[in-house]
């Protein structure tokens, strides 16, 4: 039992055990006092103070006796209060969270009754108590990974566990197929719940009560309220897969657009790997500067092609460049060769002064064979000046290509790095428009850059390629 | 080697077997290897290819990524399951793309179509060269911080998978198959830039420098990758590193 000072009562004034025994003293003592001082009243008034040790005894009498009547009342307050404040303190458990421990109170009377409609509350609070915890753990554990099917099929389990029903079942389609059904009395109580996301009744779960089970309100909103939130956790399944669905076909699609993209690069490379190499081989036997021309020309053909692979591959993120040791100036004079227009006036000044580029060859050919074309196409003849030097500016190279060309046009500048772009006056056009664009992106991947340099008089269009770059020494 | 064959255990020819699709390529591309002194075979198909293995082995395999039926890569790993015959890949596909990575695993090298075949012919002579260099196919364990995989090129640096540039597994791959010996500067030229004309030391410098940076825990304090200052360079065996070192 809880001290009984503890009360909340105590502190406002009496509490009901002191009024009661208060009461009880008055009404026991007073009509008595009442009428020994009448008794002794009279007794003066009749007899002239005959006889002193009659009302001295009946004064310690009437003491003994107010005495006695205030120790009964005492006792019989704290005998009656008992359960009510038994009741008080379970009470405040239960407000603290405790519904675990029942009261008892022995007897059939009023207080007892109280007891026993507190402790049926305070079970169907800690059952719905139960059921929340379990409905909230299922909620929590679910995840639109899990697929519809096992959703549902969970559902049903942990609305069975959590209501501890006989049965449970979730059901997907129109609520209404599952008209709710009459109550028996001393049968199973049927019940059911929609599950309903937003405005959208999803499905519907049904299931069964023991008989003589007590089913509330609260109860039954705790059941819709797990309905709703399995409905939305079905629902976010629902569009997980679909979802998911979308990136499996997209996988699929881009993996079918690579193959067909490598059979078409094959399909095209390899007739020219054949003209080239017989060119090649046919001008070892006999120099002809028409074998040259069809030697550039399928070379060129086979860059346009990869030219197009490139930007799919820079589209979708595969195109990973390697970082290996490049010599910028070797290979912007090889990639001059390659290109064969040896008619053109061509000048490389190599400054790199033990600086290597970090790049990726293959790549950083690609960007060459770009440029230098561009340069012969809208140089109109003009010899092309090529400049390697290190950056002031720390670990980089530039390489900077002019055309001594008429140049670029303002309206052309702003655009030139786009896609499909091509000089609208800038003289006759034979790429693809891709140039540019690729060989921007490439510098970028490989961490460098390429910017086109403002205009200087008489320069021409003037790119300059920035790569990262290490200073050579034995280490 | 005024006509670039390396010498072969035995002393004849070395023999290629080409595997290709097109008769075209089939055709012209033996005649240049045979003008440079090599014995050539074609097939025209995987299956062609495992036949003529069944009958006689090659020193190696110059093989098409695209074939009808089965492709490069397929037959490049049945290859690999009954020898280990140096394979060379010759695709249209470049070497950025997914596919050919795979293929870099299986195959010794990969070469774009359309071909240049001085550099095809400096990497088959590399190839070649390197058969001498045995590497185990399992990975290599250089202590506690260090473990390569170069059929991967992939170095394991303190249980982080590191990915190696083809230039740097080679000059590893030249290194471990002469563990804890100096390999010079020279050496590793040729091994790393075979068809790379006009590299010269500096190329090698660089990129032992990178390399350091991925495999050393402090790359200026190198324990696996060590500089021999002069002469060149060597991979410290197992264990080497935690002993003293003598003067």
């Amino acid at each position: 039992m809880v001290d009984p000072g503890s009360e909340p009562a105590q502190s406002r004034g009496l509490s009901f055990r002191s009024r009661l025994t208060a009461s009880l003293i008055a009404t026991a003592v007073l009509p008595l006092a009442a009428f020994a001082t009448v008794v002794v009243l009279a007794d003066a008034l009749s007899a002239g103070g005959a006889d002193p040790t009659f009302g001295r005894l009946l004064l310690f009498a009437m003491a003994v006796t107010v005495l006695v009547a205030i120790l009964f009342s005492y006792l019989v307050a704290t005998d009656l209060t008992r359960p009510l404040r038994a009741i008080a303190s379970a009470v405040d458990r239960v407000s603290a969270g405790d519904l675990s421990t029942p009261i008892s109170v022995p007897g059939d009377d009023e207080l007892a009754r109280l007891a026993d409609s507190h402790n049926r509350l305070a079970a169907d609070l800690d059952r719905r108590d139960r059921q929340l915890a379990s409905i909230l753990a299922a909620i929590v554990e679910v995840s639109p990974r899990d697929g519809v099917d096992f959703l549902v099929g969970r559902a049903a389990v942990d609305a069975k566990l959590a209501f501890d029903l006989v049965d449970a079942h979730v059901s997907l389609g129109n609520p209404a197929l599952y008209p709710a059904m009459e109550v028996v009395p001393g049968e199973m109580r049927p019940l059911r719940a929609v599950l309903r996301a937003g405005d959208e009744s999803l499905g519907i779960l049904v299931g069964r009560l023991p008989p003589l089970r007590p089913w509330a309100r609260a109860d039954q909103d705790l059941l819709e309220l797990f309905a709703s939130e399995m409905a939305v956790a079905i629902r976010n399944a629902e569009l997980f897969a679909q979802v998911e669905a979308q990136n499996a076909q997209l996988l699929e699609l881009d993996a079918a657009k690579d193959d067909f993209l490598r059979g078409v690069s094959h399909n095209l490379q390899t007739p020219l790997t054949s003209i080239r190499a017989y060119a090649d081989q046919l001008g070892q036997d006999r120099p002809d500067r028409r074998l040259e021309v069809i030697r550039e020309q399928s070379e060129r053909l086979s860059r346009m092609v990869r030219q197009l692979l490139t930007v799919t591959r820079l589209e979708s993120g595969a195109l990973k460049p390697r970082s290996e040791v490049v010599s910028l100036g070797t290979r912007a004079r090889k990639a001059w060769e390659a290109l064969g227009a040896s008619d053109a006036p061509f000048t490389l000044d190599d400054r790199s002064d033990g600086w290597l580029a970090i790049a990726d060859a293959d790549q950083l050919d690609q960007v060459l064979w770009a440029l230098l074309d561009n340069a012969v196409k809208y140089g109109l003849g003009a010899p092309i000046d090529v400049t390697v030097e290190p950056d002031q500016a720390g670990e980089r190279l530039r390489l900077t290509i002019a055309d001594n060309g008429p140049g670029i046009d303002e309206t052309d500048r702003a655009r030139l790095f786009g896609r499909f772009v091509r000089g609208s006056e800038r003289g006759p056009d034979e790429g693809s428009g891709l140039g540019l664009f690729v060989s921007r992106e490439l510098c970028r991947a490989m961490g460098g850059d390429l910017v086109l340099e403002p205009p200087v008089d008489g320069r021409g269009a003037v790119f300059s390629i920035y790569l990262p770059a290490e200073l050579a020494r034995e280490a | 080697m005024l006509s670039g064959v390396p010498g072969v255990p035995g002393g004849t020819a070395p023999r290629i077997l080409l595997v290709d699709d097109d008769s075209n390529l089939l055709v012209l591309l033996a005649d240049q290897l045979r003008a440079d002194g090599y014995e050539v075979a074609t097939a025209r198909d995987g299956d062609e290819a495992l036949r003529r293995l069944r009958t006689s082995w090659p020193d190696l395999l110059i093989i098409d990524m695209m074939m009808p039926r089965m492709d490069g890569l397929s037959l490049a790993r049945e290859i690999k399951s009954q020898a280990d015959l140096p394979i060379i890949v010759l695709s249209a596909i470049d070497a950025g793309d997914s596919k050919a990575d795979l293929l870099e695993e299986v195959a010794e090298d990969y070469v774009t179509k359309p071909y240049h075949y001085p550099e095809l012919r400096a990497r088959i002579n590399r190839v070649m060269r390197r058969l001498g260099d045995k590497v185990p196919r399992q990975s290599l364990v250089l202590g506690p911080d260090l473990t390569l995989d170069l059929h991967r090129r992939e170095a394991t640096v303190g249980g982080t998978a590191v990915q190696l540039t083809p230039t740097e597994s080679r000059l590893l791959y030249a290194l471990a198959a002469n563990l804890g010996q100096t390999i010079s500067t020279e050496t590793l030229l040729a091994r790393g830039w075979a068809e790379t004309e006009d590299a010269d030391p500096s190329y090698v410098w660089v990129t032992m420098r990178r390399l350091r940076q991925k495999v050393e825990i402090d790359p200026n304090k190198p324990v696996h990758v060590l500089t021999v200052r002069g002469v060149g360079y060597r991979l410290a065996r197992h264990g080497e590193a935690e002993l003293p070192t003598r003067g």
